[in-house]
């Protein structure tokens, strides 16, 4: 469960990181923006691809709208995560029993507001480039609980905003993530605030 | 015979003195104290069992803003436990291996474990539910599943399992290979285990009290604002002994110092406060002396109801001294002589109203029957033996203004123009016990009887808040020949109990079953999951995923076993907590919490064989009301059996009438405390004993009492009266509820007593001493 979380907050997580490099995200405002995702697993025949949209809103938290290869809402915050296809609940997770995700926004916190030294005590932290083209390498200390840290790398790259991710899991398997099409906003629309609070209830 | 008595009184010192020095124990919990059911007695055995352990069960809560300093203040407070010798802390190892262990024991398995809800859904034919989120996980954000398990199980149903297992609660969950839970910004860890101990014992309490105390203050020390909750009956029991000991040094230090000064105030002269003491002291040592010869150990509260005794073992000795008042008697033997009567029948009463005790089965009131019956025929044979001897003290002459007092309540029921007044008074008493009887309300409740420290309630109830789970006092049995027919009457239950969860009768409940579906159940699971999700749609899943179905992992057809899940570490401690060692056959548990609906939840094992609901408190309650009802009984029982015995002194007529004034103030006590409110309690029927016994002893002496001498007789009524309102009227102060309902029903009682006393003494009709 917890590389679950572990990988929500850091797809997440690299979209405000990036905007530190040139200021932080305000309260009350909203990073929109789209996705695609490939898997790759050994032994398939081909990557999973998936792609989507996604909302950011630092205080209530993030909504991960897959819409290819079929719909798959997942909606993170505080309280957990919940997952629902076509509407109807398929997976709810408290957060209250996996206090990883509580580090973890406790982290995101600390990447809003450009504090690197949080980062410190999870990961070798390697940065590279100019704030117009960065890219941050992400690495578990030696000796870190691999059940606690089940990944060997995570790689950041972007300008003004995070526009690609590559997580390398323990046994080499990956997930690439490209982003596009980002935009700050101030508003929530009234369904996906309803969401994020639905989700925390 | 002095001679006799104080070599006896001399072997119950030495005895005393070698059990002090050995050290005293004392046993703490109310539950002793009480009645137990023999009906089931294997039953009984097991309950017993089950309620030890979870009586033993320590859980510690430790919390802080700061994650690190709430995980490094945790694992302090589990060294220092661990290093008091009393804890032994619930073995937990690193998440990692544990995550591994489990995976390892269910992985050759999976094809027959379901978790409640995936079962559920395959019942209700909606397996497309189960594909559709084993789809969302795989292509979904944070997915987790690789090629490996998905060969093995394609529709990811074990993580499924995993992730619904009932772990010690809903909220906690395993980091970095420490329980834990984040609340309100709060990271709090759990330290939990099992108290290495009896939790009733006063020196294991004090122990543990103190290691946790110095592990609390070091935890503070590294970090201001960490907080720490504690729960476990340790800690309450301890405290409750903590206030009960307090308010037994208090108790008896009030009201010996009260005796001793309304002993000066009355004689104005030290020799009537020596002999008394000299009474009391033997009475109070006999007692103690004995009840351990009997016993082995004392119940703290027999112990603090002993004490009491004070109050009336100091009547003999204040009755023979109340002689000194009286002009007509100089020498020692007179004064013997003349109270002689009066207070052998008095301790014949009185020894008959503590024996009925012995007739109910409780282990408390034997201890507290015991102490009495010794104490007191202790005090009477100091008084008959010693005091004669030992005074020296000729009539005191002060007495002329405490006599006219009493006599003026002689006058009050004698005086034949104050009848109208007796009629009025009579009417009143009658009205109020009407009254009372419309509002008397019995109470068997013993949730509501215990004195529960109010501090560690709040600090429960937060646990529970924050954590999810209480440290739960109901529980089911499952008896049963095997393992599989337990495990299959549990999954009965469990079914019910899940519609029961559902109508919120119950927040969770954790049964071997829960962990190891039986052979059974894991076989019906196979088919379910051949039939209605693989055969239907594993063809298609596989496809869109891009996983061939020929590179699938399919399990062996074997069936995971209870047994082989014991040696597991991670479920080692599930079974040894829910599984109780027994020579005929097996025995599981059922653990639940926050049970809001008992009733519910008891009829959910209606019709399974071998399944029993316990409920210690509401057991204990109903057992309360029954033996409340049956001490009612005993009272009259020993209100008619003391009538022969006063009628060979007073005959029939006159037996009556002594009793009359004893059997008002019995029957008035708890009609006239209901007026203020408080319940009829099993406790006040236990006092209500005493009171039938004291005011037959009260009634006594005014019926000894000629005319001359009936003012000297009340007035050692009302010293006698005086100092067992203020050794049993203290108790009304106690925190415990049944030590505070003795208190209250004995001031009451024996001032009613005193006051209707003389009525005995009205019309005395027999022979001149």
């Amino acid at each position: 469960m917890n590389r679950r979380w572990f990988l929500v907050a850091l797809t997440s997580a690299p979209a405000t990181l990036a905007q530190a490099q040139l200021r932080s995200l305000a309260a009350g405002e909203v990073l929109r923006g789209r996705f695609k995702q490939e898997r790759l697993l050994k032994g398939f025949d081909r990557p999973l691809i998936s792609t989507g949209d996604f909302v950011l809103d630092h205080g209530l938290g993030l909504i991960w709208r897959t819409e290819q290869p079929f719909a798959i809402m997942t909606v993170i915050t505080s309280a957990g995560l919940v997952q629902s296809i076509d509407g109807e609940e398929t997976t709810r997770l408290a957060a209250a029993r996996l206090p990883f995700l509580a580090r973890l926004y406790d982290l995101l916190g600390a990447a809003l507001s450009g504090d690197w030294r949080a980062l410190d005590k999870l990961f070798q932290v390697t940065r590279q480039g100019d704030p117009g083209h960065w890219e941050i390498v992400l690495e578990p200390h030696a000796g870190a609980d691999p059940v606690a840290m089940p990944l060997r790398s995570v790689t950041l790259r972007g300008g003004q905003f995070l526009d690609e991710a590559k997580i390398v899991r323990l046994d080499g398997d990956s997930d690439q993530l490209a982003f596009s099409g980002q935009s700050l906003g101030t508003s929530l629309s009234a369904a996906e605030s309803e969401r994020l609070r639905g989700a925390g209830k | 015979m002095a001679a006799i008595w104080l070599a006896l009184v001399l072997l119950l010192g030495f005895n005393l003195a070698w059990r002090v020095h050995q050290g005293l124990t004392f046993r703490t919990d109310l539950m002793a104290l009480l009645p137990r059911d023999e009906a089931d007695p294997v039953l009984q055995q097991i309950n017993d069992n089950i309620a030890g352990s979870l009586s033993r069960r320590v859980a510690i809560l430790v919390g802080d803003r700061d994650r690190d300093h709430a995980r490094a203040a945790a694992a302090g407070m589990t060294r220092a436990l661990e290093a008091s010798s009393l804890f032994e802390p619930l073995a937990l190892r690193s998440g990692s291996r544990q995550f591994a262990e489990l995976g390892a024991l269910y992985f050759p398995y999976r094809e027959g474990i379901l978790s409640e809800d995936d079962r559920q859904r395959l019942l209700d034919g909606k397996a497309e539910t189960l594909k559709a989120r084993a789809l969302s996980q795989v292509f979904g954000i944070a997915g987790m599943a690789d090629a490996r398990l998905l060969r093995g199980d394609p529709f990811l149903l074990l993580p499924a399992f995993f992730t619904a297992l009932p772990l010690p609660s809903s909220n906690l969950g395993l980091d970095d290979g420490m329980l834990s839970v984040t609340d309100a910004g709060m990271t709090w860890g759990l330290v939990s285990g099992r108290l290495l101990g009896d939790p009733y014992s006063l020196d294991i309490q004090s122990r543990l009290n103190t290691a946790f105390e110095a592990a609390s203050r070091q935890a503070r020390a590294g970090s201001p604002d960490v907080q720490i909750l504690h729960g476990g009956a340790v800690f309450f029991a301890g405290a409750g002994a903590t206030a009960a000991l307090e308010e037994m040094s208090t108790l008896g230090i009030v009201s010996g110092i009260g005796t001793m000064a309304l002993v000066l105030l009355v004689f104005r002269a030290l020799t009537p406060l020596l002999l008394s003491l000299l009474a009391i002291g033997v009475g109070m040592g006999a007692g103690l002396s004995v009840s351990l010869l009997l016993f082995g150990d004392l119940h703290i509260l027999a112990m603090l109801l002993g004490l009491s005794l004070i109050g009336i073992a100091v009547d003999y000795s204040l009755y023979y001294c109340v002689e000194m008042f009286s002009p007509g008697q100089r020498t020692p033997r007179e004064r013997l002589t003349r109270v002689m009567p009066g207070i052998t029948l008095g301790l014949v009463t009185t020894v008959v109203g503590y024996a009925t005790f012995l007739l109910a089965p409780f282990p408390g009131l034997r201890q507290v029957a015991a102490f009495s019956v010794a104490g007191l025929i202790a005090s009477f044979a100091t008084v008959v033996f010693w005091l004669p001897l030992l005074d020296r003290r000729g009539p005191v002459r002060h007495g002329s203004g405490l006599l006219a007092a009493t006599a003026l309540l002689w006058r009050f029921w004698e005086a034949s123009k104050l009848r109208p007044a007796r009629v009025a008074v009579l009417i009143v008493l009658a009205g109020v016990a009407i009254a009372g009887a419309c509002r008397i309300t019995p109470l068997d409740d013993v949730r509501r009887m215990q004195s529960l420290a109010p501090d560690l309630v709040a600090e429960q109830a937060r646990m529970q808040h924050i954590a999810g789970f209480a440290i739960g006092t109901q529980f089911f049995v499952v008896r049963a020949a095997d393992d599989e027919t337990a495990l299959r009457n549990e999954e009965t239950l469990l079914d019910r109990l899940r519609s029961a969860r559902r109508a919120g009768a119950l927040r969770g409940y954790r049964a071997p079953a829960s962990f190891i579906p039986s052979a059974k159940r894991q076989r019906e699971n196979r088919a379910l999951r051949q039939g209605r999700l693989e055969t239907p749609l594993l063809a298609g899943y596989l496809a869109r995923i891009g996983l061939q179905a020929a590179e699938r992992d399919v399990a062996p057809d074997d069936v995971l076993t209870l047994a082989m899940a014991a040696k597991v570490e991670p479920l080692a401690e599930m079974s040894r907590e829910l599984t109780v060692p027994n020579a005929n056959g097996v025995v599981h548990v059922v653990m639940l919490d926050g049970v809001s609906q008992p009733d519910l939840v008891r009829a959910a094992a209606i019709g399974i064989d071998g399944v029993n609901f316990v409920d210690p408190a509401a057991d204990f309650s109903r057992l309360l009301g029954r033996y409340r009802r049956r001490a009612v009984a005993l009272i009259a029982v020993s209100a008619v059996l003391m009538v022969p015995l006063l009628a060979l002194r007073y005959g029939v007529s006159g037996a009556i009438r002594v009793m009359l004034p004893a059997v008002l103030a019995t029957a008035l006590v708890p009609l006239a405390k209901a007026l203020w409110g408080e319940p009829f309690t099993f406790f006040d029927t236990i006092a209500l004993v005493l009171v039938l016994s004291i005011a037959v002893d009260y009634a006594v002496f005014c019926a000894e009492a000629d005319a001359a001498y009936k003012p000297v007789a009340l007035l050692g009524v009302w010293m006698a009266m005086a100092s067992t309102a203020l050794s049993f009227g203290l108790l009304i102060r106690s925190q415990a509820a049944a030590v505070h309902a003795v208190g209250g029903t004995m001031l009451l009682g024996v001032i009613t007593a005193f006051l209707l006393a003389p009525m005995a003494g009205t019309h005395r009709v027999t022979k001149d001493d």
